[in-house]
């Protein structure tokens, strides 16, 4: 080959696959479209239901406690599904823009997610403490009533603790791995970007 | 290559049915569908990947649709969508790409089943080839391959006509290596 013919090689490239490879494409198309479909309704649902429950309690019970608590529950619902919005909106832009604007923010994305992980891992085991040390302070207050409940079956308490240890190491090793993996995919999207970077100069 | 004309003139009559307004997503399908394949098979090797790869770039297309202006040709905008969510996908993946070869299945039809042969084994080491250049490398060749001209290309890229031309022949040098047989 003396020169490479971009042009031939665009017609053997863009060659239009057969009718059954056709019809797949389509189908998963259709499939993709229809689950999108169904979860924004549910979503919607999901919202509509919860602030129905949350507004018949506190109509069923009219009391500022309820009021505050069912306020709260339907403003965190409202923020959370705003939060969402936006960020599937910034993931619409980033993929509509050029490369470089989408590199850069999955490099900003990914960050955020490394603070997260790394807020994690340092405030897990003080959450842990403190989550049992409320529950000895509960426990004391109550006169150890619920220790003797479970004392009155064997193997429970043990089963108890076991369940909370591996639970916690099981939740560490997720964020660790979580971690790791967005560190790894934050070098190769630095480094990603530097190749863009250099290609233009 | 008659195909590759049948889709062109395809995508210009549904621009034409269409005029002004965005055509419904089947018609998007069957008219880009290919390409969006096309783009994921030139980012992912792995069949299961692959799949959900396309579906991811389906799943985008069909988000971004309500989006889209008609300041650039739909074909434009979704080659767009394909490219970012191929090379975000890829830069989620632990391991590198690979580079192992799938099956593929050529038309049946007008061409004879030698020139098919050719066309197969040809189509099948430029998309090896394609799939071993550097990412900014490789999205300026699909993106030629794809038809596009150099002025939509730079534009898409938001890049300069003379840094299109730099890269696209980095591109082209790395691509003929790689396609030329080995002594």
């Amino acid at each position: 080959m003396t020169d490479l013919d971009l042009e031939r090689l665009g017609g053997v490239w863009r060659q239009q696959p057969d009718p059954a490879a056709m019809a797949e494409l389509q189908r998963t198309a259709e499939a993709v479209r229809r689950r999108a479909r169904w979860a924004q309704w549910a979503d919607a649902i999901a919202a509509a239901a919860v602030s129905g429950v949350v507004a018949l309690l506190v109509l069923r019970n009219p009391q500022i406690d309820t009021l505050l608590v069912g306020g709260g529950a339907i403003l965190f619902l409202l923020i959370s599904q705003i939060r969402q919005r936006k960020l599937r909106a910034a993931e619409l832009r980033s993929l509509t823009g050029t490369t470089e604007e989408m590199l850069d923010q999955s490099v900003e994305r990914v960050t955020a997610t490394l603070k997260r992980s790394r807020l994690g891992l340092i405030f897990a085991g003080p959450a842990m403490l403190t989550g049992l040390l409320l529950a000895y302070v509960v426990e004391h207050n109550s006169g150890g009533e619920l220790a003797s409940r479970i004392a009155a079956y064997p193997g429970l308490g043990t089963a108890i603790k076991l369940v909370a240890v591996l639970g916690f190491a099981g939740m560490a090793l997720h964020v660790f791995r979580q971690f790791r993996r967005s560190r790894r995919e934050l070098e190769r999207l630095i480094a990603l970007r530097e190749a863009y970077r250099q290609e233009r100069e | 290559m008659s195909r590759a004309v049948e889709e062109g003139a395809r995508q210009t009559a549904t621009a034409q049915t269409f005029n002004g307004e965005t055509p419904p997503f089947e018609r998007i399908v069957a008219d880009h569908g290919p390409l969006i394949s096309r783009i994921a098979m030139s980012y992912e090797a792995d069949p299961t990947l692959r799949e959900d790869l396309t579906q991811q770039i389906f799943l985008a297309v069909w988000q971004a649709l309500p989006s889209y202006r008609a300041d650039a040709s739909l074909k434009t905008f979704i080659a767009r969508i394909a490219q970012n969510r191929a090379i975000s996908f890829v830069t989620r993946q632990v391991r590198q790409p690979p580079v192992a070869e799938m099956p593929e299945r050529v038309e049946s039809g007008q061409p004879s089943p030698e020139e098919e042969a050719i066309d197969a084994s040809e189509r099948r080491m430029l998309l090896d080839a394609t799939r071993r250049l550097p990412l900014p490398q490789r999205e300026v060749i699909i993106l030629v391959l794809e038809g596009f001209s150099y002025a939509e290309i730079a534009d898409m890229l938001n890049i300069a006509p003379n840094a299109l031309a730099l890269r696209l022949s980095r591109a082209k040098a790395a691509l003929k290596k790689m396609l030329e047989p080995t002594p």
